[in-house]
């Protein structure tokens, strides 16, 4: 089930909230848990046991990584219950590529195995893994409600699509949360915001993406209007499933890391991956980039710290080659960056700093977009009019008309412009009387665009 | 209003709107069909264990929701208004506005499948038809074509070569000229049959048939008609009206539609009550093959029309030169089984087809 649903929107989501607000405290968890493995079910039926089995190996590692601590066999319990988790995700996310892999350079015919991605897994492997490596670390205390932790690795809000949510961090929400008006109104405020950037912005420019991605009528100014598009779709989707989700947990009493910041006012790619999927990057950096000893280590290992965990970052995307070169371009720059360039970028004027994040990012989501290795590089050629094609097409112009207002609207919104104007004290009372009006409008055109049955994809279904 | 107002006003609004709606749509009984969009709407699936767990059953739940939403048709409205007036786009699902009409956008020209359909007409050619036959291919313009040149639409010349070097023995007749943007419906996307005596007239002198120009049709006008794109688009606009020609011919034909074995009059004014789509009072709609007879033809000529729902209501005006018209519709039938049911003897052949056809291959 996907938030920007009617499934979900319509049915689920006012029954959920409706026994979540009375039924009495101590049953509120259960409440949340029964309603995220109904919420997996709907869409992974089968799998649903899969994330039941990978809560309960996080259950049991936990208790005996506690139950151990200070021995040896603490240690080995963490191994055992990461190379589980660890395991799981390599077989069902990445066993088919290894075997293709091997197939090619080994020239082996080892056959495929016939597995379905899930859905959410290697969001729920993380959480799982920040869980048993802080319990082994004593970051946090070990959890021995088998339900609170499955309502934590299962909580549907962020399930999907994120915010990986360490169970560090929202711990004591799990059984101390305030629910208040305040709370809930702003909860409402950032789902309804999150849905828009999904309904009306990301799928919107995904229905230009997909008439470009069919079309045989190329020229310099399509490949700009696709690259240009498919950032904005990538972001405005991708922060509006964390909008939602970070909305919904306010309005069932949590709250949320941050997961977008603006990453397109970034200054350098440095800025920009303190900006993207900041849960994701964070972990990275504690659990893998500082385990490995992070830059307080020779340069040559530091370098190599580097590109394991950008080779990580892009791999953990999607089980393709594209992914693993997206992550390590992101590497190479910002180890570029460090070495030499960040120096030279401060002095630039800002003009500049941002156009080169800009020009970038966006040649790496062309990469992260490609489905094969002609394609991406056909699109990034295609930029500078390389390949006979012409500067502009009907075809081309038509979309650029078409889209224009939903681009621009998406580069306004990409910034905080808007934001600081709601939250300057000029003509608050105005902008209070205008909020609410503002939000449930567009509750009800996302609600039109969602029943007119337009383009809404999931994005994620390879992550 | 102050910060505590407005949080409570938000949270109201968007409590009363998600159990408003959650509560409608439980109330709210399912329907068959939708008459606007002229489909059938998705129904309540069947559980049963398996399509459960293969998510199918998921899968349909997720689009009978969709289908059975509460005003559906007013939702599906705010969404086109503000695709037009907001995000100034120049088509909602592939449909736009333009001074009043209705276009839906069929671009780009797809080769392969003009040669497709092209390759089907020429198998026909060679299975059925001989060498003394008078063969003819023509190509009804999307009124797109008509529009002013930003607008993406296809190049009919361009559908015609390409389909010229597969088909270059049969005689291609252009009625382009003969037609213009005042000759479609606003909201279907149909010719009218009222302003079809030029393409006629083409049809004629290429046909070398005598001219009917002459002939006094009588225009009854059978009221309102809501077009297929009106549906689509989802938005408010004045609708067509329909109108048939009438004559002494016309009205002493008979036709014979083969898969109701029924015989009936050329204008099906039960159907035009009955059905959703008014265009069907032409020959009775959409439908693999039907006869008309001309019973005070003294033509003893033949027609096969190859055709698709444009030819339903130039079939009628074609009827002055021929005893009788076998209109075969390619979509519904398929071209291997043609002798089953079609004598072919010396008629004249005439294969016309919309370009939205043509481009999509859809020739059985």
């Amino acid at each position: 089930m996907v938030f920007s649903s009617i499934t979900f929107l319509f049915y689920f989501l006012p029954i959920v909230l409706g026994i979540y607000y009375i039924v009495p405290t101590k049953l509120k968890n259960l409440v949340l848990l029964v309603a995220s493995f109904v919420f997996y079910f709907f869409g992974e039926p089968v799998y649903v046991l899969l994330m039941a089995f990978s809560i309960i190996v996080a259950y049991i590692f936990g208790i005996l990584i506690d139950k151990f601590k200070d021995t040896k066999y603490s240690k080995i319990f963490l191994i055992l219950g990461i190379t589980i988790s660890i395991g799981l995700l390599v077989y069902f996310k990445y066993a088919n590529f290894i075997i293709e892999n091997l197939n090619f350079w080994l020239n082996n015919k080892i056959d495929f195995i016939y597995v379905a991605l899930p859905i959410g897994i290697s969001f729920y492997t993380f959480q799982m893994l920040s869980y048993l490596i802080d319990v082994y670390k004593n970051k946090t205390k070990v959890q021995k409600n088998i339900l609170k932790l499955a309502m934590y690795i299962s909580l549907f809000p962020q399930l999907i699509a994120g915010p990986i949510v360490r169970y560090r961090d929202i711990n004591d929400q799990i059984d101390n949360r305030k629910h208040t008006m305040e709370k809930f109104a702003l909860g409402v405020r950032r789902f309804i915001i999150g849905l828009s950037k999904k309904v009306l912005i990301a799928n919107v420019l995904g229905e230009m993406i997909n008439t470009f991605l069919s079309s045989s009528e190329m020229s310099v100014l399509y490949y700009w209007l696709y690259g240009i598009s498919t950032m904005l779709q990538i972001y405005f989707d991708f922060s509006g499933y964390s909008d939602m989700a970070i909305g919904l947990g306010k309005m069932f009493g949590f709250d949320f890391m941050e997961n977008f910041n603006y990453p397109y006012i970034a200054k350098s790619i440095t800025d920009f991956w303190r900006r993207w999927h900041i849960s994701l990057s964070s972990w990275f950096r504690d659990y893998v980039y500082i385990q490995l000893g992070g830059n307080r280590t020779s340069k040559v290992k530091w370098l190599r710290n580097i590109l394991i965990v950008w080779f990580l970052t892009g791999l953990w995307h999607g089980a393709a080659w594209n992914f693993v070169i997206w992550g390590l371009y992101f590497g190479i720059l910002l180890i570029i960056e460090k070495v030499f360039l960040s120096k030279y970028l401060e002095k630039l004027p800002s003009i500049i700093s941002h156009l080169y994040v800009l020009l970038l990012v966006m040649i790496s989501f062309i990469i992260f977009n490609g489905e094969n290795v002609n394609q991406i590089i056909e699109n990034l050629c295609g930029l500078i009019g390389i390949g006979n094609i012409p500067i502009v097409s009907p075809e081309s112009i038509y979309y650029l008309k078409s889209y224009f207002v939903v681009i621009i609207c998406g580069i306004i919104f990409a910034t905080p412009i808007l934001k600081n104007i709601i939250t300057s004290n000029n003509k608050k009372k105005f902008i209070n009387a205008l909020e609410p009006i503002a939000l449930l409008c567009l509750l009800i055109i996302c609600t039109a665009y969602i029943v007119d049955g337009s383009f809404n994809p999931f994005l994620y279904f390879r992550f | 209003m102050n910060e505590k107002r407005k949080n409570k006003v938000i949270t109201i609004g968007f409590i009363a709107i998600l159990f408003i709606l959650f509560i409608a749509n439980i109330i709210k009984k399912d329907e068959a069909v939708s008459i606007s969009e002229r489909r059938k709407l998705a129904q309540f699936p069947t559980v049963t264990l398996e399509n459960v767990a293969s998510g199918k059953t998921m899968e349909e739940i997720d689009k009978y929701v969709v289908d059975q939403f509460v005003l559906r048709d007013s939702f599906r409205s705010i969404k086109a208004y503000w695709s037009d007036y907001i995000f100034r786009q120049k088509d909602n699902n592939g449909l736009f506005l333009k001074d009043g009409c209705i276009y839906k956008i069929e671009y780009p020209l797809n080769k392969k499948n003009v040669q497709k359909t092209s390759s089907k007409i020429k198998n026909i050619c060679e299975k059925y038809l001989n060498d003394d036959m008078n063969i003819y291919y023509s190509l009804i313009p999307d009124k797109n074509y008509y529009l002013e040149s930003d607008y993406l639409k296809i190049d009919v010349y361009e559908m015609q070569k390409v389909m010229q070097e597969v088909l270059p023995n049969i005689k291609y007749i252009d009625i382009t000229d003969a037609l213009s943007l005042q000759d479609y419906y606003k909201t279907d996307l149909h010719w009218k049959q009222e302003n079809l005596r030029k393409v006629v007239k083409v049809l004629e002198d290429k046909m070398n048939l005598k001219n009917t120009s002459n002939i006094h049709y009588e225009i009854q006008n059978l009221g309102s008609f809501y077009g297929a794109y009106y549906g689509q688009l989802g938005r408010k606009i004045f609708p067509d009206t329909i109108n048939i020609l009438t004559s002494n011919t016309i009205n002493n034909s008979n036709t014979y539609n083969y898969q109701t074995s029924n015989n009936e009059k050329v204008y099906n004014m039960q159907k035009f009550k009955t059905s959703s789509d008014k265009y069907d009072v032409y020959l009775s709609g959409a439908t693999p093959l039907i006869t008309i007879e001309n019973k005070d033809g003294s033509n003893e000529k033949e027609l096969l029309l190859f055709r698709d729902s444009f030819g339903s209501s130039i079939a009628p005006l074609l009827l002055e030169n021929y005893k009788k018209i076998t209109l075969i519709d390619l979509r519904y039938i398929s071209s291997s089984i043609l002798d089953k049911y079609v004598d072919f003897e010396n008629q004249d052949v005439l294969f016309l087809y919309n370009t939205l056809i043509v481009n999509q291959n859809i020739l059985k």
